[in-house]
């Protein structure tokens, strides 16, 4: 199939196509002057465009040329304007462009560094001990994370990808090595000091009486249980041996600062401290499946934020991990394992951009800390318990705990009471799961109350949920964004009707006949996530609230619910594929590229057909071409 | 001069005590070199130990004593042993009531409103820190409580704004002693292990592609930037023994409160004697601290027991005093171990002022009135210690930081609200308390009673709530009042002291006693009860 793709394809760039006959020159008159060449003003360049193959690589820039020339914003106002048919041909040639079947096309592996998380996680399972900040915990106190290891090493910015896990563009520096070399440096001390000697006897089968001395046997027996451990693969015999060369002859304490020395080393060298470096090359091919230990790394790094484990090890030792249906028997396995937490807590808040509820509640930690956990634990349900991934805007199961239970009426009746003992004046309570029944207007992540009190108001709603479910790239406002109109003298008009009137300007409408129906569709919730239009609330005489819509596609709905069943039905095959494409970059810890589409496209069908759960989805990703193969170059 | 810093190796070790057999450290040869005469003198440190949640005053006030002749309180106990080396004052505070986050910024800074200027022992690192090269530390137990931040800081900089507190014995032991670029044996340490990661990384670059090699690249070059810092560090140390500070030992892993608290008072002392800094604040818990003492035993949160009178229970009480005597306890650990560190010709406590205390009273009622405040140290012979200085009225926290500030020769006319220094502290001469002589008396009116005499809390752990009024000639009065009428008359601000109170009475197991207050007023004291917040 995919030679024929290629044949298919190939010969089209190679003759010179739509883009090079059309596009190409309108680039060369009225774009390279600002664009390309000596300016590349807003850092756009098309002076290395040439043929629809380069185009290829720079999938949001045209997003963005097709807006910005729809729109007239570009050329600018002091430049010869293109002419309709001009305009015409840029957007007709992105159609077809985007319809265009692609090869499936991996870009060259590049190795990354660990992450503060990915590295915390692992020098965890390495060391068998967590480094921790010494500070006494209190209820309604914020300690920052206890991680040492997080409270020294700076926050990794999002790459590319919007994801933390893409170190790509945050290169390693003189400070960040000294880091490491500290966190190498205490944990070592700690597994040799009295301490460590717990994790020091699991790691080598001492047993129960062992008293702790380190002799030559025995540290010869550390080094073989430990390099391979830090290097996440067998390692050679010959380096094990130059290790126990440097150790020969030591004993007591001198032997005790040799392993310590040896280990640091292999603690800041790349192929700790990056993700990739050791892959193992077939020499005569530049495309190849990566080695079971590699395919062991990225499992488990994408499901666990964390090293593999020794069954993982195991299986990529003997090589059945690269068996047919391997792969998804030990994601059922990883799943179910504690470790999995992370793929919420990392993949889930990044995902759902959750980290923001923090902003919200300055304080209150007890409150805030219900809905930072409301959604997690929720998540966490969805990836582990093989829910239906459509479950993730509607579903009959939430999270919920004392501070959150006022938000689902009758229904909190049936969760366990929620006991304070004598003599504690505040505590946090842990999530039950509850199973909705008779509580209006929740179900899914759209109507949490966290959710709803992270972004205030149905533009930011409406925007929020584009952008993080439907995968909708709407720009940035443009500089010249006229303000909301105050509503006439006299005349009284509602937030809506303003914005109604706010998008009779065609340069708003752009985006906010896109935002403003889902938006106002969420404006029965206040800002804290209450629902105002519950049977049992009187309003009063205030103004009615409208939830009606009609989305630029055409859908109506009468209210929220009805959008729900919209975005589960007719916009389900869209919310998945934005899913899918999340999923796999954050798997990949890279920017997805065009190469990527075929796998998205492959995997998006299949689930929207079968209505897959997450974990199917997961074990997709974990099986396509972009996640098992590599190329070297 | 200069022949006072050289102080024999032997006598060294033999004050470091058997803990830290250490190699004498040049520190203060270095200070004689420079030739500065004032140097010659030890420097003398400022560490300031917080207490928070207040006290219950009738465990930790000191009843009818005289400067030289005292007998400490139950809850002194712990540090009673420590008695020659202590200056205990009383009748220190405010008046009126105190919430628990003002209370925790007038501790150093003398008074609530005095918001826009740094706290004393700020003002006071400023002046000695000299050539230690940390400037001051703050440091804390626990995270911060955000509902109310300030009950989390008693350090502030000079604009009044909190100082960022750190809580991990070990990271600091580390930041002191084990920065890997600031110790010639830790260079030559570093140095070794980055030559042999290059050798490493550089048989990994043959096998490299073009991709890998960029990334290959940047490692390379943090090392040679690394190696680089380290070249400009200066020479690296062949022998172990110069590194000086090679042999302290750094602190275990805490596995509970009372560790951590323990590791971080023996960092705090080995900071102060190997003149790492000379000023150092620690907060045993945030002012209104919640912290669940469960390596004591106690299940309920600190907080809630402190409220003593409200929830009071003989049990909840008990909880409470093991808690306080645990603070007192690890005064007590504090001054032990700066009596054991030799320090010029002295121990390091002779050349420090230690200031231990709260700035609440009663901690049920947030009296800011008789705080529990201690002084400890002989400051290089500017305090006169052994002694138990009770004011004749309330001195405000601001007059004793004037004392100190001036005892650290920082010029300053006034601080806080104070004017005028407290005196006595080096020994000369200030107003003592003395019992001004008033008559006693009751009168009785069916239902009401009216009497005056000295106010007392029982001493009966049993009856924590209740109060006593002593009257000559007959049994005392026993008062059991609501929460309502001890708040908002202020009662505990005038346990102590002679009052006039008119209240309605019951009969009850067959005595009079005292159940509601209906007039209360101070014989020589103030008879309002004061605003809270105040």
């Amino acid at each position: 199939m995919r030679t024929i793709l290629c044949i298919f394809f190939l010969p089209a760039c190679l003759l010179g196509g739509v883009f090079e006959d059309q596009v190409v020159p309108i680039l060369e008159r009225s774009c390279l002057k600002c664009h390309g060449g000596e300016k590349t003003k807003g850092k756009v360049d098309f002076s290395g465009i040439l043929t629809e193959l380069d185009a290829g690589d720079h999938l949001d820039l045209w997003e963005t040329v097709v807006e910005v020339v729809e729109l007239g914003e570009m050329p600018p106002e002091d430049e010869n304007p293109l002419s309709p048919d001009e305009k015409k041909g840029i957007r007709g040639w992105h159609e077809e462009f985007l319809k265009l079947p692609v090869e499936t096309a991996i870009p060259v592996f590049r190795p990354r560094r660990l992450s503060a998380n990915e590295y915390r996680n692992t020098l965890r399972s390495l060391f068998g001990f967590d480094l921790e900040v010494g500070i006494a915990r209190a209820e309604q106190t914020e300690s920052g994370d206890k991680s040492l290891i997080l409270k020294i090493l700076p926050p990794d910015p999002p790459g590319k990808s919007g994801f933390f896990n893409d170190t790509h563009s945050t290169p390693l520096s003189s400070s960040l090595l000294e880091n490491y070399t500290y966190l190498a440096g205490i944990s070592l001390d700690r597994l040799f000091s009295i301490q460590g000697k717990d994790s020091l006897a699991r790691m080598t089968g001492q047993n129960e009486d062992w008293n702790g001395e380190i002799t030559p046997d025995l540290a010869k027996k550390i080094v073989r249980s430990f390099l391979p451990r830090i290097f996440r693969r067998s390692v050679k015999e010959e380096r094990i041996k130059l290790v126990f060369e440097q150790l020969e002859g030591k004993k007591g304490k001198a032997l005790v600062a040799g392993l310590k020395f040896e280990f640091k080393a292999a603690l800041i060298s790349p192929e700790f401290l990056y993700r990739g470096f050791l892959a193992k090359q077939d020499e005569n091919k530049n495309r190849q499946p990566v080695d079971p230990f590699e395919l062991a790394e990225r499992l488990s790094y994408f499901l666990w934020e964390d090293m593999p484990d020794e069954e993982l090890f195991e299986s990529a030792g003997d090589g059945s991990l690269l068996e047919k249906g391997e792969v998804g028997r030990q994601i059922e396995r990883m799943l179910t394992d504690s470790r999995a937490r992370n793929l919420s807590e990392s993949f889930g808040v990044q995902l759902l951009g959750l980290s923001s509820i923090d902003d919200q509640i300055k304080n209150n930690p007890i409150h805030l800390h219900a809905l930072r956990t409301q959604p997690r634990d929720f998540l966490h349900y969805l990836f582990t318990e093989d829910r239906p991934i459509m479950e993730l805007l509607d579903s009959n199961v939430t999270f919920v705990n004392q501070s959150t239970s006022g938000f689902y009426g009758n229904d909190r009746k049936r969760l366990a009471p929620f006991h304070k003992p004598r003599g504690i004046e505040r505590q946090r309570t842990m999530n039950q799961r509850l199973e909705i029944k008779e509580a209006e207007g929740r179900g899914g992540i759209l109507t949490m109350p966290s959710i709803l009190s992270m972004n205030h108001g149905p533009i930011l709603r409406g925007t929020w949920v584009l952008r993080t479910i439907l995968g909708v790239r709407l720009g940035e406002p443009p500089g010249d964004v006229p303000p909301i109109k105050p509503p006439l003298r006299g005349k009284k008009m509602t937030f809506r009707e303003r914005f109604e009137a706010h998008r009779e300007n065609v340069t708003c409408a752009r985006c906010h006949e896109k935002i403003d129906p889902i938006g106002f569709a969420l404006d029965g919730y206040d800002k804290n996530g209450r629902y105002l239009l519950a049977s049992y609330h009187n309003r009063g005489n205030q103004p009615p609230i409208d939830t009606s819509g009609k989305l630029p596609s055409g859908e109506e709905f009468k209210d929220f619910e009805g959008l729900k069943r919209i975005l589960t039905t007719t916009k389900r095959e869209q919310v998945i594929r934005n899913l899918t494409k999340q999923i796999l970059s954050y798997a990949l810890g890279r920017k997805l590229g065009r190469g990527d589409q075929g796998v998205v496209d492959k995997i998006t069908v299949k689930a929207t057909l079968e209505n897959s759960s997450w974990k199917e989805l997961l074990i997709e990703v974990a099986n396509s071409a972009s996640f098992r193969e590599i190329v070297f170059k | 001069m200069s022949r006072n810093w050289k102080i024999e190796r032997r006598t060294f070790l033999r004050g470091a005590g058997a803990l830290l057999p250490l190699p004498f450290l040049n520190l203060m040869e270095a200070n004689a070199r420079s030739g500065d005469l004032r140097s010659s003198d030890p420097p003398t440190r400022f560490m300031t130990l917080f207490k928070p949640n207040g006290v219950h005053p009738p465990s930790w006030n000191i009843n009818g004593g005289k400067e030289n002749d005292f007998r400490m309180s139950p809850l002194m106990q712990p540090f009673a042993k420590h008695k020659e080396d202590l200056l205990i004052l009383d009748n220190m505070g405010d008046f009126g009531f105190s919430s628990h986050s003002n209370s925790t910024r007038r501790f150093l800074c003398g008074h609530h409103q005095n918001s826009r200027s740094a706290s004393v022992d700020q003002l006071i690192a400023e002046h000695v820190q000299g050539d230690a090269p940390h400037r001051s530390l703050e440091l804390t137990t626990e995270g911060l409580f955000v509902n109310q931040i300030g009950c989390s800081y008693i350090s502030y900089d000079k604009n009044g704004g909190m100082m960022p507190r750190d809580s991990d014995p070990q990271l600091i032991f580390d930041k002191l002693f084990r920065n890997p670029l600031s110790d010639p044996g830790k260079r030559a340490e570093m140095t070794s292990l980055l030559d042999r990661v290059s050798s490493d990384a550089k048989a990994l670059e043959r096998k490299a592609g073009v991709e890998d090699g960029d990334t290959l690249d940047e490692y390379f070059t943090a090392l040679r930037e690394t190696e680089l810092k380290l070249e400009k560090m200066g020479p690296l140390d062949q022998g172990l023994e110069s590194s000086k500070f090679d042999r302290l030992v750094r602190p275990l892993a805490p596995s509970n409160m009372d560790e951590q608290v323990n590791a971080m008072l023996d960092v705090i002392a080995m900071a102060l004697w190997t003149d790492s800094t000379r000023c150092i604040s620690y907060m045993l818990g945030n002012s209104n601290s919640r912290m669940i003492f469960d390596f004591l035993g106690i299940k309920k949160q600190h907080h809630y027991l402190s409220h003593f009178f409200r929830n009071f229970s003989r049990e909840n009480i008990d909880s409470l005093l093991k808690i306080s005597l645990w603070h007192m306890e690890k005064f007590d650990y504090l001054l032990n171990k700066l009596k054991s560190y030799k320090d010029h010709n002295g121990r390091l406590l002779d050349h420090c002022v230690v200031l231990y205390g709260s700035g609440m009273g009663h901690s049920d009622n947030h009296t800011a009135q008789r705080l529990p405040v201690v002084l400890a140290g002989q400051g290089g012979g500017k305090l006169k210690t052994g002694r138990y200085l009770r004011y004749s009225k309330n001195q405000e926290l601001g007059r004793l930081h004037l004392s100190l500030l001036e005892l650290f020769g920082v010029e300053q006319e006034s601080y806080a609200n104070a004017k005028q220094p407290l005196p006595g502290l080096n020994g000369g001469k200030f107003d003592e308390f003395s019992e001004r002589p008033f008559e006693s008396w009751v009168k009785v009116n069916s239902d009401t009673m009216t009497v005056q005499g000295r106010l007392r809390m029982s001493d009966n752990l049993d009856e924590a709530k209740v109060f006593y009024i002593d009257v000559a000639g007959r049994d005392s009065i026993r008062m059991e009042i609501g929460f309502g009428d001890f708040h908002s008359r202020n009662v505990a601000y005038h346990v102590g002291t002679p009052i006039k109170l008119t209240g309605k009475t019951v009969e009850k197991d067959g005595s009079t006693i005292l159940n509601k207050i209906t007039g209360l007023e101070s014989l020589f004291g103030r008879s309002n009860p004061g605003k809270a917040g105040g």
